[in-house]
C-alpha cells in the first residue's frame, strides 16, 4: 500500500507535459490492446480469406465460362472437318468440354440406339439417368461423356453404363450441352 | 525532455501521427477486401459470419478486427424496426369508436395516436390550403357542401393574386419600409405570373402549419428547459444530435410512423425545426440580465407574470430569430419532404430534377428561394422592429396600412371582376394564373444548358475526368485504406490532445459507434467527400472573406450575399451544378463547396471584424505593414472565431453530401435514400442519420473545445 502511494506520488510529481504525454501513450496502447482482444473473439480474417478465395475462384471460373459461351455462335459445335457446323478450335474444344454439364435427352436417345438394354431401362424407369459426367481426357486430348441408367426406382435390379467420346455440342447461347456421344 | 516541456503539444501530435501512420502501413489491406464487400448489407452470402444478439441475427464479413471492426451494432436497426412494428401493430390494443362504421374497433394505442395526429395535421393543412387557394372550398372547410348548395352567396371566389401581392407589399412596408415592400410585391407578382401560385400556396400552407406548431412546442420546451435543469439535461443530447442530423434521415422513421403525404412532412419538419427554436429560446431567456428579473420580482410578479410579462418580452429578439430559423428550416424541409409526397414547389422541383428538366427546376427553385428570402427578411424585420409606445399619431397615420390594404382588396376585386369579362374564354389571369399557364423561362434555361454542354463539353469533361481520377479517387482510396484501429487512435488521440481525457472519451465513443455500425466504410466515404468540400470551401471562404473585409462596402455586400445564399433551401444548389456537370460526383462536390463556402466566408469576415479596433490602431501606430498586421495580429486573434466557421462549414458540407445522394454517391446518404424506399427502412434510416450526426459531432466537439481553450489563452473569452 505504501509502495503504491509512493508510486502514485511520484507520478503526480511528474511535470504536466510528461504526464500528458504519458496519458496519450496509455490511451494509444489501451486502444490497440482492446482491438487485439476483440480480434480474439470476433476476428475471422484467415477464415474469411479462405472462403473468399474459393468464392473468387468460382466467380472467375464462371466469368470465363460466360466469356467462352458468349464467344460461340448458337447451334451445333464440332471439332472435326467435314460438316457445315461451327468448328471449334482445339482450345475451344477443351474449354467447351470443361464447361459442359448437361447431357440432354436427344444425346441419350442417340446413344441408346446402339444399346437396347439401356434404352429399355430408360423407358421403364421414367426417363431417369444417374451419375452423368462430361470430362476432358488429358491423355487422349478428347472429351468424354457418360451416364448410368438403372431400373432401381421401379424394382428392376439392372443398370447400364453408357459412355463415349463427345462428337458434338449444342450451344444455346446461355449454356452448352452434349449433342452426340459416340458409344460404338 | 526540455524540448518536450517546451513544445508539449507538438510532441504529442507528432507521436500521434507517427502511431497513426505506422498502424496504416503495418496493417495490410486484407486480400479479399473490397469496398462494396465491407458492408454487412443484410444480404445472405455463405462467406459471411453471423452472430445473434438480443434475438437478432446479424451477418457480416469477418475481417481482421484491426482492419475493420465487426458490426456489433448491426442488431440496432433491426431492433428499431421490430420495436416500431410491435408498437404500431401489437402493443396495447384498445377499443376505439369508429364513427365511419359506427362501431368499436380494436387498434394498438400507438397506431391510433399516430392516426389521430395524422388526421389532425391533414385537417389543418387542408384547411389552410383552402383558405389560401380559396373561396368556396374554404367555406366548405368550415361548413359543408350542403350548406353551400343551400346558400348560393357562400360560393365565394378565392383571393385574387393582385390582392395577395398588394397585401405582401403593404406588410413589407409596415415591417421595414420601401425596400422590403417593393421586394415583397415583386416576389408575389413573380410567383403569380410564372404560374407558380398554386404550388407556392401549397408549400405555404404546409409551412403555416409546421412553423406555428414548431414555434409553440419549441418555445414551451425552451421555457421548461430554462426552468428545470433536469429537462435541459434530458433535452441536451437530443438537441446536440439534431443539430448535426441530416434532415433526410428523419424522413425514414417518421414515414414508418405516419405514412406519406403532407401530414408526415409537417411532423418531420417540426422534428427538425423545434431544436433551433428551443436553443434560441433558451439563449434568449438566459441572456436576460438579473437586474431585469429582480425588477420584475420587486414589482410583485408571480412566476407566470415574470415569464410572460418580463422574461419573454425581454428575450423577444432571440425568440423571434428562433422564429426566423424555424421558417428557414421549414422551407428547407419543404423540398426534402417532397420525397415523402409533400405537395407544392418542392414536389415540382423534385419532379423537374428527376426529368433532368433544369429550366423547370430552376423556376421552382427560384420561387422557393424568393419566398424563403422574403419570409426571412420579414421575420427578421419583425424581430428588430421596435414598438413606438409614445408616438402621438393621427388616425390615418395609425391605420394607414389597414386602409391601404382595404383599398387594395377593393381594387383587386374590381380587377378580377373586370378580368372575368375580358378573358371570356380560358383563364381569368387577373384572378389567378394557373399552374404551367403563366410565363415560363424553362425553355430558355434548357437551351442555355444545351448551349453550355455543346460549347464546353470537352472542357467540362476533361475537368471532370481529371478531378475524379487524379483527386477524388486517390483521396477516397486513402480514406478507405485507413484501418479502423488507426482511425480510432487518431480520433481519440486528437480528442485527448485538444480537450483532455473527457473529450477523448466523447469523440472516441462517437467514432466507436460508427465503427461498430455496419456502415463504417460508407461513413469514411462521407467523411472524404465532406473533407474535400470543407478544404476547398475554407480556402475559398477565407480568401474571399479576407479580401472583402478590407473594405466596409465589400464587407456589407458579401455579408448580404451570404445571407441570401444561406436562405436558399439546400436542394436548390443541386440545380446549377447538374446543369454544368451532369449527374456525377463532381456535381455533388461543387454543390458542397458552394454551400459550405457561405459559413466559411461569413465567419472569416466576422472573425476579422471581431478584432478590437484598438489593437488595429496600435498595430498601425507601431508601423506594421498591412500584410504584417493581417498575419501577425488579425488572423491569430480572429482564428478562434474562424474555427467556429469551420465547424459550421463541416455541418453544411455533411448536409450537402447527404443530399447529394440524390445525384448518386456511394456514401451514407445513398443508404438513407435507399432506406426511404425500403419497407423495413425505419431503423436503418435512423441509425444512418445518427452516424452522420456523430461524424459532425466529433468535429464539433474537437473544434469547440479547441476554440474555448484558445480564446481563454488569448484572453478574448
Amino acid at each position: 500500500m505504501i509502495q503504491q502511494d509512493k508510486y502514485l506520488n511520484k507520478l503526480k510529481k511528474l511535470p504536466e507535459p510528461v504526464r500528458q504525454f504519458g496519458g496519450l501513450v496509455t490511451i494509444t496502447v489501451f486502444i490497440i490492446l482492446s482491438f487485439g482482444i476483440l480480434n480474439i473473439y470476433w476476428g475471422g480474417g484467415d477464415e474469411l480469406i479462405r472462403k473468399m478465395k474459393i468464392e473468387e475462384e468460382r466467380i472467375e471460373k464462371e466469368r470465363k465460362v460466360n466469356e467462352v459461351i458468349s464467344s460461340l455462335p448458337s447451334g451445333i459445335l464440332v471439332f472435326f472437318d467435314g460438316t457445315d457446323h461451327y468448328r471449334l478450335s482445339k482450345e475451344q474444344y477443351e474449354a467447351v468440354c470443361n464447361i459442359t454439364k448437361l447431357i440432354p435427352q436427344r444425346a441419350i436417345m442417340a446413344a441408346h440406339f446402339l444399346n437396347y438394354e439401356a434404352y429399355e431401362l430408360y423407358t421403364i424407369n421414367g426417363n431417369k439417368i444417374d451419375d452423368t459426367f462430361v470430362k476432358w481426357d488429358e491423355e487422349k486430348n478428347k472429351c468424354f461423356a457418360g451416364y448410368t441408367v438403372s431400373g432401381s426406382n421401379v424394382g428392376v435390379n439392372k443398370a447400364a453404363n453408357i459412355n463415349g467420346e463427345v462428337l458434338s455440342f449444342l450451344s444455346t447461347g446461355i449454356d452448352t450441352r452434349v449433342y452426340f456421344i459416340k458409344n460404338f | 525532455m526540455e524540448l518536450l516541456k517546451k513544445y508539449p503539444k507538438l510532441f504529442q501530435w507528432l507521436f500521434l501521427l507517427a502511431v497513426f501512420f505506422s498502424l496504416c502501413f503495418a496493417i495490410d489491406v486484407p486480400e479479399t477486401y473490397k469496398f462494396i464487400r465491407g458492408q454487412a448489407e443484410f444480404v445472405k452470402d455463405p462467406n459471411q459470419s453471423t452472430y445473434t444478439l438480443f434475438g437478432k441475427e446479424v451477418r457480416y464479413y469477418a475481417f481482421d478486427n484491426f482492419w475493420r471492426l465487426p458490426p456489433l451494432l448491426g442488431w440496432l436497426p433491426i431492433w428499431i424496426n421490430d420495436s416500431l412494428f410491435f408498437l404500431l401493430n401489437e402493443w396495447m390494443p384498445i377499443e376505439f369508436w369508429d364513427s365511419s362504421i359506427q362501431e368499436y374497433k380494436t387498434r394498438p394505442l400507438v397506431l391510433q395516436i399516430t392516426r389521430n395526429i395524422t388526421s389532425f395535421m391533414t385537417f389543418l393543412i387542408e384547411f389552410i390550403r383552402e383558405i389560401l387557394l380559396g373561396g368556396v372550398e374554404t367555406v366548405v372547410a368550415f361548413t359543408s357542401w350542403n350548406f353551400v348548395s343551400s346558400y348560393p352567396w357562400a360560393k365565394l371566389p378565392g383571393l385574387p393574386w393582385t390582392i395577395v401581392a398588394a397585401g405582401a407589399a403593404i406588410l413589407g412596408y409596415k415591417l421595414s419600409g420601401k425596400g422590403l415592400s417593393i421586394f415583397a410585391g415583386l416576389v408575389m407578382v413573380y410567383i403569380s405570373v410564372f404560374g407558380q401560385w398554386k404550388p407556392s400556396m401549397q408549400t405555404l400552407s404546409f409551412i403555416l402549419v409546421a412553423a406555428p406548431l414548431s414555434f409553440a412546442f419549441g418555445l414551451s420546451l425552451g421555457i421548461m428547459a430554462y426552468k428545470s435543469k433536469r429537462v435541459e439535461r434530458a433535452l441536451y443530447p437530443i438537441l446536440l444530435v439534431m443539430q448535426t442530423m441530416p434532415q433526410y434521415a428523419v424522413l425514414v422513421p417518421a414515414m414508418v410512423l405516419f405514412g406519406i403525404g403532407d401530414h408526415a412532412a409537417v411532423i418531420i419538419t417540426m422534428v427538425v425545426a423545434i431544436p433551433p427554436m428551443i436553443l434560441l429560446t433558451l439563449l434568449g431567456l438566459r441572456g436576460v440580465s438579473p437586474e431585469v428579473i429582480e425588477a420584475g420580482k420587486m414589482s410583485g410578479c408571480n412566476n407566470w407574470q415574470l415569464m410572460f410579462e418580463v422574461l419573454i418580452p425581454t428575450a423577444r429578439r432571440d425568440i423571434l430569430i428562433g422564429v426566423n430559423q424555424v421558417i428557414m428550416v421549414c422551407f428547407s424541409m419543404a423540398v426534402i419532404s417532397a420525397f415523402i409526397g409533400a405537395k407544392g414547389l418542392g414536389w415540382n422541383l423534385l419532379l423537374a430534377l428527376n426529368q433532368l428538366n433544369i429550366g423547370l427546376a430552376l423556376e421552382a427553385g427560384l420561387c422557393i428561394s424568393l419566398i424563403a428570402i422574403l419570409l426571412d427578411k420579414m421575420s427578421l424585420a419583425w424581430a428588430n422592429k421596435q414598438t413606438d409606445y409614445f408616438g402621438n399619431l393621427t388616425f390615418f397615420q395609425r391605420y394607414k396600412n389597414t386602409i391601404f390594404f382595404g383599398g387594395a382588396v377593393l381594387i383587386g376585386a374590381i380587377l378580377a371582376f373586370a378580368g372575368s369579362f375580358f378573358f371570356k374564354e380560358g383563364f381569368n389571369y387577373l384572378f389567378e394564373v394557373p399552374h404551367n399557364k403563366g410565363i415560363s423561362t424553362a425553355d430558355f434555361w434548357n437551351k442555355g444548358v444545351d448551349w453550355v454542354w455543346d460549347t464546353f463539353f470537352q472542357t467540362l469533361k476533361i475537368f471532370n475526368t481529371w478531378l475524379i481520377t487524379e483527386v477524388l479517387q486517390p483521396m477516397r482510396a486513402m480514406y478507405l485504406r485507413m484501418p479502423a484501429v488507426a482511425t480510432l487512435v487518431l480520433v481519440v488521440g486528437a480528442g485527448y490532445i485538444i480537450g483532455g481525457i473527457r473529450s477523448a472519451f466523447t469523440v472516441g465513443g462517437l467514432a466507436l459507434f460508427i465503427a461498430l455500425s455496419p456502415w463504417w466504410d460508407r461513413a469514411l466515404v462521407t467523411t472524404y467527400m465532406a473533407t474535400f468540400g470543407v478544404i476547398a470551401s475554407c480556402i475559398i471562404g477565407s480568401i474571399v472573406g479576407t479580401l472583402c473585409q478590407q473594405n466596409k462596402y465589400t464587407t456589407n455586400f458579401m455579408l448580404a450575399v451570404c445571407d441570401i445564399f444561406q436562405t436558399f433551401p439546400s436542394f436548390v444548389y443541386l440545380i446549377p451544378v447538374m446543369m454544368l456537370f451532369g449527374v456525377t460526383d463532381t456535381s455533388v462536390l461543387i454543390a458542397v463547396i458552394v454551400y459550405a463556402t457561405i459559413p466559411a466566408t461569413r465567419y472569416t469576415i466576422e472573425g476579422l471584424r471581431s478584432v478590437p479596433p484598438a489593437l488595429h490602431d496600435a498595430a498601425t501606430m507601431s508601423g506594421v505593414t498591412k500584410l504584417q498586421r493581417l498575419f501577425k495580429i488579425e488572423f491569430p486573434l480572429a482564428f478562434p472565431h474562424m474555427m467556429l466557421g469551420l465547424n459550421q462549414t463541416i455541418v453544411f458540407a455533411l448536409f450537402m453530401v447527404i443530399i447529394g445522394a440524390f445525384i448518386g454517391t456511394e456514401d451514407l446518404g445513398q443508404y438513407i435514400l435507399k432506406a426511404l424506399s425500403d419497407k423495413k427502412g425505419g431503423g436503418k434510416g435512423l441509425v444512418l442519420g445518427i452516424c452522420v450526426a456523430f461524424i459532425g459531432l466529433i468535429f464539433d466537439n474537437l473544434i469547440r473545445t479547441w476554440v474555448e481553450k484558445r480564446k481563454k489563452h488569448l484572453g478574448i473569452d
